[in-house]
Parts: C-alpha cells; sequence; structure tokens
C-alpha cells in the first residue's frame, strides 16, 4: 500500500506565532461513575498543550476510553472540569465542542462520497455549497486523495479511509483531535504505516492531539507525552522515554514493556540515589522514584531495571550495581540476543543489541552491571505483584 | 458441487412442480374465471370476454369500495411507516429492563388473533362513534401495519447503522435532527420502504378488521367480494381478485427491486 504523502508546497496553516498559539485543553480533577460507588474514571487531570501530541495509554477497563468520551461530549463527567482555553464545555453537547473525533473503522458516511463526507462538519455550520466544496477540496488535497472526491468510501483502502476521516476530522479546524484506537483493527504493518502518516499529518497541520490505545509500542513512537491510566487513575503521566526509563509503579513498568522487578532493602538514600541491598546479599544504586517519598533507611523497596539497561560485564569490567548470575536460557531474537539469568534470590531477563560473547551458553556464570539511573525504585513495594 | 445428471434432476422438478401447482394453483385459476363470457362466475369459464373486468370497473359500488380500500391502505402505510420506523429507531441500541416488553406490544397487533383485535377496535371506535367509517379501518390497519415496518427497519439499523456514525455525526457539528436526517434516514430508507410495501398488502387484502368495521360508506374491496361471493356469484369477484394478484406481484417486484439495492448499497 502507497503510504507516502505528497510534499505540500504551502505553508502549514497554523504558525507559532499566530494568536491562538496557547489555545489547550484542560481536564481538571474529572471523575465518572455511572453506577453509585464505582468509579471508571477517578481524578484524572492533564492538559493538551497547542500542538502536542498527548496519548491515554492503557489495557481496557483503565478508563481511557471514558475519559476521551468526555473530553468529546458524548459522557458527561460525574465530578470536574474540562476546559478549553479557560472556558469549562463539560456541559456542551458535542455537536457544540470542537473538537475532531477519529473513531476506529473510521465511521465514514457510507452513503456520502469522499468529498461530501469532509465537507459535512461545514454543512453542519451552515457553510454554503461552493464554500465547503472548496475547503473540503483544499483538506483532501492536503492529506494526498483529491483524486478520490468522487468515489464512495468502501470504494478505498483502510490507510485512504483514515486520511478521509482526518481530512474530515481536521476541515472545520478544531481545538484538538480525539483519536480512539483508530488502529486497534488493523495488522500490524499497516498500522505502523498508518501511525507514520498520523504524525505526518499532525506536522503539518499542527493540530493537537489526544490519542487513545492500548498498545504501549504505538504510544511511544507516536507522542509527545504519555499518560498511563490504571483503574481509572493516571498511573504516571511523562515524556515516552521518562515513562519507560523511570516508571514510577510496578504497573507502569511492567505494561511498558519487559521489565526485572527487583526486591530490596533501602540502606540509605541522597541526592535521588539510593543503596539498595538486593536479594543475595548484592548491594546496588537506584533512582528515587520523583513520584513517591523518598524512602526511609531499612524500609522494603522495588526497583525496575529494563533488560535492555543490563550490561554483560567483562571480567576486568565494574558497575555501580553488580550481580552474579547463572545462565539459563540464551535466545537469538534477530535485533537482539536475550539471556535468563538465575541470580540468588531471582531472575534477571537481560537483553543485548550485541549478542554476548560465544562462550556464555547454558551453565556458565556472568556478571551482570548497571548504571545508577537504569535501576528506578518504583512508588510501590508492589507485595502482590511478581 | 457436481452438476445434478438427468435422473436427479427429473426427481428434482418431479418432486417440485406439483408442489408449486399445489401453492400457486388457487390464485392462478381466478384469472381465466375473470375471463369468462358468462354472467356467473364458474370453472370452466366460458372464454373469452373482458366484460366482468368493465362491469367491475363501471359498477358504482365497486369503483367506491377499491377507492377506499386503496384510501386505507394509504392510511395505513403512513401511519404504520411512521410509528413502526420510530418505534425501530428510538429501540436501537438502547438497553433498558422491560425493552422485550415494548417490542412485544409493538409486535402484538400481528400476534393477537385478528378476531380479537377486530373486535376490541371495534368496541373502542363503536364509542368513539367512529365504527363505520373508512379512517377507523385506516387506523387498526396502521396498528397491523407497524409491525411490520418495525421489523424491517430494524433490520436496516442492524445491517447499516454504526452507532459510531452517529457519534461521529454529532461530532463534527450535527445536532439530533441533523443526525436523524443525514445519518439515520439513509440507513432506514429501504426497510422503510420495504415494510411500507408489505403494508400496504397487508392492509389492501385485510378483512377481517374491515368486516367488523364496515359501514354503509365503508365497504372496502375484500369485504365487497366476500359479500358478493355469498349473494351475487359475478364474475366482477374474479376480476376484482385479479386485480389484487397483479398488485401483490407489483409489490414483490418493488420490495426485490429495494432488496436488490440495499444489497448493493
Amino acid at each position: 500500500m502507497n503510504v507516502a504523502l505528497p510534499i505540500v508546497s504551502a505553508p502549514p496553516q497554523q504558525d507559532a506565532g499566530q494568536a491562538d498559539a496557547r489555545r489547550h485543553l484542560e481536564v481538571d480533577r474529572v471523575w465518572k461513575s455511572y453506577t453509585a460507588g464505582v468509579h471508571v474514571v477517578r481524578d484524572v487531570s492533564f492538559t493538551l498543550a497547542q500542538g502536542e501530541f498527548l496519548t491515554l495509554l492503557g489495557p481496557s477497563g483503565s478508563g481511557k476510553t471514558s475519559t476521551l468520551m468526555m473530553v468529546a461530549g458524548f459522557e458527561a463527567p460525574s465530578r470536574g472540569a474540562i476546559r478549553v482555553d479557560g472556558r469549562d464545555v463539560a456541559q456542551l453537547p458535542p455537536e457544540r465542542r470542537n473538537f475532531g473525533v477519529v473513531f476506529q473503522g473510521y465511521a465514514l458516511f457510507p452513503h456520502m462520497t469522499v468529498l461530501e463526507n469532509v465537507a459535512f462538519p461545514l454543512r453542519m455550520k451552515g457553510l454554503g455549497g461552493a464554500v465547503r466544496r472548496r475547503a473540503a477540496m483544499e483538506m483532501l488535497d492536503k492529506v494526498g486523495l483529491a483524486e478520490f472526491a468522487a468515489r464512495r468510501p468502501h470504494a478505498l483502502s483502510g490507510g485512504q479511509q483514515q486520511r478521509v476521516a482526518l481530512a474530515r476530522a481536521l476541515v472545520f479546524e478544531p481545538d484538538a483531535l480525539l483519536l480512539d484506537e483508530p488502529l486497534g483493527a488493523l495488522d500490524r504493518k499497516l498500522r505502523e504505516a498508518l501511525q507514520v502518516e498520523i504524525k505526518d499529518i499532525q506536522r503539518r497541520v499542527g493540530v493537537s492531539i489526544l490519542f487513545v490505545t492500548h498498545d504501549q509500542d504505538e504510544a511511544m513512537m507516536m507522542s509527545d507525552r504519555i499518560a498511563v491510566m490504571q483503574e481509572g487513575r493516571i498511573a504516571q503521566l511523562g515524556a515516552p522515554d521518562e515513562v519507560y526509563l523511570h516508571p514510577e509503579t510496578p504497573f507502569v513498568a511492567g505494561f511498558l514493556g519487559e521489565t526485572n522487578l527487583l526486591r530490596g532493602q533501602c540502606l540509605a538514600q541522597q541526592d535521588g540515589y539510593a543503596v539498595v541491598r538486593f536479594a543475595g546479599d548484592v548491594i546496588g544504586p537506584a533512582r528515587v522514584s520523583r513520584g513517591g517519598a523518598p524512602p526511609c533507611a531499612g524500609a522494603a523497596v522495588l526497583a525496575s531495571i529494563r533488560p535492555e539497561r543490563i550490561r554483560l560485564l567483562r571480567t576486568d569490567e565494574t558497575a555501580a550495581g553488580v550481580i552474579q548470575g547463572v545462565v539459563a536460557d540464551r535466545v537469538f531474537l534477530g535485533r537482539h540476543t536475550r539471556l535468563t539469568v538465575q541470580a540468588p534470590g531471582q531472575t534477571l531477563i537481560v537483553s543485548t543489541a550485541e549478542p554476548p560473547p560465544a562462550s556464555v551458553v547454558r551453565g556458565t556464570t556472568v556478571r551482570l552491571g548497571w548504571s545508577r539511573e537504569d535501576a528506578q525504585m518504583l512508588n510501590e513495594t508492589g507485595e502482590a505483584t511478581g | 458441487m457436481a452438476r445434478p445428471d438427468l435422473a436427479g434432476r427429473l426427481t428434482l422438478y418431479g418432486a417440485c412442480v406439483p408442489v408449486l401447482v399445489f401453492l400457486l394453483l388457487p390464485s392462478l385459476v381466478i384469472v381465466p374465471m375473470a375471463l369468462t363470457k358468462g354472467q356467473m362466475i364458474e370453472f370452466p369459464p366460458i372464454w373469452i370476454s373482458v366484460h366482468s373486468f368493465t362491469d367491475y370497473l363501471g359498477d358504482p359500488q365497486w369503483f367506491e369500495s377499491t377507492l377506499l380500500s386503496f384510501q386505507v391502505a394509504a392510511l395505513a402505510v403512513v401511519i404504520g411507516c411512521v410509528t413502526g420506523s420510530a418505534a425501530a429507531v428510538a429501540l436501537h441500541g438502547k438497553r433498558f429492563s422491560g425493552k422485550g416488553l415494548v417490542s412485544g406490544a409493538i409486535m402484538a397487533p400481528i400476534v393477537v388473533p385478528l378476531v380479537v383485535f377486530a373486535l376490541g377496535g371495534y368496541l373502542v371506535f363503536a364509542r368513539l362513534h367512529m365504527a363505520g367509517g373508512w379512517v377507523a379501518i385506516g387506523l387498526l390497519h396502521g396498528m397491523l401495519v407497524t409491525p411490520y415496518v418495525f421489523i424491517s427497519v430494524q433490520t436496516s439499523l442492524l445491517a447499516a447503522l454504526n452507532p459510531l456514525l452517529v457519534r461521529s455525526a454529532r461530532s463534527l457539528g450535527a445536532g439530533r435532527l441533523s443526525v436523524l436526517r443525514h445519518v439515520v434516514w439513509p440507513a432506514i430508507r429501504p426497510g422503510v420502504l420495504a415494510g411500507g410495501l408489505l403494508g400496504f398488502a397487508v392492509s389492501f387484502d385485510e378483512v377481517v378488521v374491515a368486516l367488523f368495521l364496515q359501514g354503509p360508506r365503508a365497504v372496502t374491496l375484500p369485504v365487497r367480494m366476500f359479500a358478493a361471493i355469498q349473494f351475487e356469484l359475478t364474475p366482477k369477484v374474479a376480476a376484482s381478485a385479479s386485480l389484487f394478484l397483479a398488485l401483490s406481484v407489483l409489490v414483490l417486484l418493488a420490495q426485490g427491486v429495494v432488496m436488490r439495492r440495499r444489497v448493493a448499497a
């Protein structure tokens, strides 16, 4: 499938210097419950800055879609405010808010042509036929679909349908785009192509995007910031590298990818780093979490180390944290090699881009090391989490 | 699949043709009977004349009844289409306790024995001094048409109205009325059409309600035929029945066209 978009010579619609550059969306302490006492969204707050790509990431039932639906106006918050440029829109019906919403499957009107689909929001605004046709054609041109204007949606490929849906959601210059798992039903290859396309269109139009997905790779590849949601709350909100490398809870650490969770006891802490005694009397450093209170000496702690942040040490090499173990398994996965190492008290997963020496096989004793910023102390001791 | 051999095909035709003849004969036998030269309805007919058709259309009473039946059916179809599609749209995608009860109530007119329905209708409209008028028959027929439209619109909705289309439209600035016009109506149009056509046929040849609520100025065509077969035995009955047959074929064809378009859409 062809996903390349023609390069548009016209300058982007919204320059950074324009007057509405400060326009932003603010979700302020929003709660939602359908049945008394059961909250599907709990105290969710975030702001979406002009031009920002923010993703609500979480498993199903985490409240991400409910949050998006409240922003769109299809659900009313039980408590809290939703503001656009300081104006509370929580009581407005969806048609009187100014958001472009794109759903899974795109929900194009089957009985209308591509042009009529894109012109529809302008028609609802009461614009005349000629004006809205011209504006719709311009937008179709921007997404590279001008020659498909007279077709019906079902005559287009999945990627083309997505571009029509984006054009339709963008043509009326919304305050933000709200995307509800638009790629959820597609296979991986097409999905990756369309991710690139969404980012590309966003860059050219300069629109803010609030995106919902359960796919952590998708979230990391597309977002400026990610809000990881769990049981109706935002567990952590930050840039992709921040939430990935410095998770604050076992849930965030586990949801964003494979990780090693190490239990230990805090011995001392200073300047944002702690000295921890891990299982087997291994003593090493860990980065103190920003979110929670710093642990005092003697407290039980849990730290997360990503498999690719653990290094296989040569005999003459040392690191801030060193642990010894026996290789239990070695698997070559193409882009990286994965070792399973049995260390005292725990099993560690190590992922190396560079294949380890051939001498490292099952039964070999190896030394593993990590730098102090690679071990992230979590806010919870994670008694219930593995 | 393998092509059936000759013996197999003969067996197939041997089994099917008699059944089809059995099903169609009572309907088809009417047409030659309408073409008789005689003044009595009889079989075999005396070939061949169209006088029964001219007699039928020339008789003011028969003509009036035909017109009345069209009037009744038209009113019934309008009522049925409005209530049936409104109910289907209102219930679509909703979940509440008692939804089954509501659906049941809408379907009741074609589930309740027709005699009971007609008697109840007669008692109500007699009280309202409307029995014996075509409007009362049309109203009751409207109730009979409603379930047909309801079912057929429901089918359309399930097939063509993704709830996300409605949400999309609203986020794109469409109020509830615009959603009805631009999203819901295009989706249900084939269903309304198909249900309305079927409803027309149902009302046009309905006889029990029409019999109970007939009046001197409100005798529908089927009721007139029923009376004629008892007292007159003229071939006009056969002529009007032929008209029915032609109408039914038309309705079936029209429905076929509607359904095919729906599949193509």
